[in-house]
């Protein structure tokens, strides 16, 4: 059986997030200078590759971005790897983050293949509102990955400190304040994002289907997931909290979030939400 | 032929109360720096530091050396003390010594392997020897090749890396923590000695230094020599709450932070992370303190550990270090060589030209040979020469690892040695012999 260029491409570029998420880990866990520039290497080879794959799937007839949960996923993961390129540019001592964040990448595209199959949104809910509250979810979701990032590597350093384990991990991993004030700033990005791809969500799903059931599991989610985000941010503003329970938070809400994408890829998005 | 000596006692075989007596410096420095450059051995450096004290020197006579270098040290000990003299010396000639001096320049031989001060303190010692001018072309060369081994060997492995002493630790984790120090608060509480040191390394980082000791002259003293400022003891829980690190090191009996008291402070720090360091014994903050909440408690014992660690893998890259100084004495080795050739060369040539030159001159006398014939007679004995020398000369200078041996043997069996001092007898004594570097 012939293999389609698309096809191809795809595999292609998971392949590049697979190898840049293994030599990233590698990065993080042995301390390998090589490994951590092959690793930046082949991220940016793999963006390129995930470009030409998404030029040709649109030459060849899929329809534009962000118009179903396969467009979304891919255009998300893209998104992920650019915030992570920009961030670790701006403040080299991130670059470890690569390890949390190239796996991250990699789950969402290969989740964008599993989409696939699922069909487009119907002309009928095709309306403007779509678009906007597509692209303000996954800008929203892209900062919270940078925070849950950091929040992870933040837990990881803030229990080697404690066990007093100060070797190499503890090492490479970059500062708890440069950490706790990545996550934050990231959250306060992502919340408002996140509270308009869910008011236009739900304004425009009570157009769509005035009769559609009030709350199924993928609102759930990202309504724990919106909780979780004000919660934290509520507490670090006014309660001064910060630190590990904060971290514990971010990635509680990013997991929620997250959620939300996989009862797409599952139901299919425009479908019964 | 000169050899390289060393004669010393460092850490490794002699008590503080050995080395003490030995260590020299200042005008004593240079008085003993003259006698030890004076015969047998024509070129001196003498390395003085609190860990050991060794005198460096080139001579034609090592087994000459080695006693003079005993007796300059003898002269300094007590009568009681002497007979210790002879477990702690150690003495080292020809590539060992060459090996040590290049050990001793990249810190293997140190106390804490990889600590850098040992380097600027043979540069000092090298200085010193230069303006005494003590200093010629064999140990000169070692000194600076000592130098340059010190920097590769830092360069190319890991044993600086990791820091091993307490005051280092402490900042480079308050770094881990809080990323840039400067601007951060320091409340320091008492004023031990590694307190001060750890305060001192956390303030040169830029942070705020706040000193809080009982006795306000004391802590006076500590904030003038750190760049800090005193605080009462009755303002100890407002600045816990402005501070990022806090480190204690008082000679209190009990604890001075307890649980009761970190409570509260923590509850007005709304959450701010709080690296306290306890570097007291018996300790100052209880270490329940330490399970709190966006607390880091280090106590002396947890820093000692970091520092045994960092220590251990220093110790492993001391094995990289190890065949670097081995690379480098071989190819100092191959230089001196070629200090030893070119007189042996020059010395053996003269002796067969001499020797060939004389035959020929006394028969041709007794022949009677016309001016011609005597011009062809000399091309002759230079080509009789140069045939006779070429296999020998090549072999010394091919340099395989036999070189040295080779030398002095080719300098025993044509007698080289007595013809030079044949001749030096005759040039004014006391100047170093300069040769040409290759």
């Amino acid at each position: 059986m012939p293999v389609s260029p698309v096809a191809a491409l795809f595999v292609l570029t998971g392949l590049g997030y697979a190898t840049a998420s293994a030599l990233y880990l590698a990065r993080l866990a042995r301390g390998s200078q090589g490994a951590g520039r092959h690793a930046a290497r082949a991220l940016v080879a793999s963006v390129v590759l995930h470009l030409v794959y998404l030029a040709v799937d649109r030459l060849s007839g899929a329809i534009p971005p962000m118009r179903d949960i396969h467009q979304t996923l891919t255009v998300l993961s893209l998104g992920v790897v650019v915030a992570f390129l920009v961030a670790s540019a701006r403040k080299p001592t991130l670059e470890i983050l690569g390890a949390f964040l190239a796996p991250v990448t990699l789950l969402f595209f290969l989740g964008s293949g599993l989409g696939r199959s699922v069909a487009e949104v119907s002309p009928g809910v095709r309306t403007l509102l779509l678009p906007i509250h597509v692209g303000v979810c996954v800008l929203g979701i892209v900062a919270f990955a940078l925070a849950f990032a950091a929040a992870v590597a933040y837990v990881l350093q803030e229990r080697l400190l404690r066990r007093k384990q100060l070797g190499g991990l503890f090492e490479r991993l970059p500062p708890l304040d440069v950490l706790d004030a990545l996550s934050f700033r990231s959250v306060s990005v992502g919340f408002p994002l996140l509270t308009l791809g869910i008011v236009t969500g739900a304004f425009w799903t009570l157009r769509i289907h005035p009769d559609a059931p009030p709350l199924t599991a993928t609102h759930a989610f990202a309504l724990v997931a919106w909780v979780l985000f004000a919660g934290v941010l509520t507490l670090r503003v006014a309660a001064g909290w910060r630190g590990r329970r904060a971290a514990f938070g971010t990635i509680l809400g990013f997991l929620s979030a997250s959620a939300v994408l996989v009862g797409y890829v599952i139901r299919g998005a425009g479908g019964a939400l | 032929m000169n050899e390289l000596v060393v004669v010393g006692l460092s850490h490794h075989t002699a008590p503080l109360a050995l080395r003490e007596q030995l260590a020299v410096s200042g005008v004593a420095l240079r008085e003993t720096l003259d006698r030890w450059a004076t015969a047998p051995c024509s070129e001196a450096v003498i390395l003085s530091t609190c860990n050991r004290v060794e005198l460096y020197a080139s001579s034609a006579d090592v087994g000459q050396a080695l006693a003079r270098a005993r007796e300059l040290l003898e002269e300094r000990l007590g009568r009681a003390d002497r007979p210790r003299l002879d477990e702690a010396l150690y003495m080292r000639s020809g590539e060992d010594a060459v090996r040590h001096v290049f050990r001793v320049a990249s810190s293997l031989d140190s106390m804490v392997v990889g600590e850098p001060q040992i380097l600027g303190q043979l540069k000092e010692a090298y200085d010193s020897a230069n303006q005494a001018g003590t200093v010629g072309t064999l140990l000169g060369r070692c000194m600076t090749r000592a130098f340059a081994v010190a920097k590769r060997v830092r360069s190319e492995t890991a044993i600086a890396e990791g820091t091993v002493s307490i005051s280092s630790i402490a900042s480079a984790l308050a770094r881990k923590i809080f990323g840039e120090l400067s601007g951060r608060h320091v409340v320091l509480i008492g004023a031990g000695e590694m307190g001060e040191a750890a305060a001192k390394s956390l303030a040169n980082t830029g942070a705020v230094l706040r000193v809080v000791n009982r006795s306000a002259k004391k802590a006076e003293a500590v904030a003038l020599a750190c760049g800090g400022e005193v605080r009462g003891y009755e303002q100890l829980a407002s600045e816990l709450v402005k501070a990022d690190v806090v480190i204690t090191s008082t000679a209190s009996e009990r604890y001075i932070l307890d649980e009761a008291m970190m409570r509260d402070v923590l509850r007005a720090r709304r959450h701010r992370p709080l690296f306290l360091i306890d570097i007291a014994v018996p300790r100052d903050i209880d270490p329940r303190v330490g399970s709190m909440q966006n607390v880091f408690l280090y106590d002396v014992d947890d820093l000692q550990q970091v520092a045994e660690a960092n220590l251990a893998q220093r110790r492993h890259a001391a094995d990289d270090a190890e065949r670097i100084v081995s690379i480098e004495v071989s190819e100092f080795e191959a230089w001196r060589r070629s200090l030893d050739l070119t007189p042996t060369i020059v010395g053996l040539r003269d002796r067969f030209t001499t020797v060939v030159a004389a035959e020929v001159a006394r028969t041709s006398g007794r022949l009677g040979v016309s001016a011609k014939d005597q011009q062809a007679l000399d091309k002759m004995t230079a080509a009789i020469v140069n045939k006779l020398l070429h296999a020998p000369l090549s072999a010394l200078k091919r340099q395989d690892g036999e070189g040295s041996a080779l030398i002095s043997a080719t300098r025993r069996l044509f007698d080289l040695d007595q013809a030079e001092t044949e001749e030096e007898e005759a040039l004014p004594t006391g100047e170093l012999v300069k040769v040409r570097e290759p």
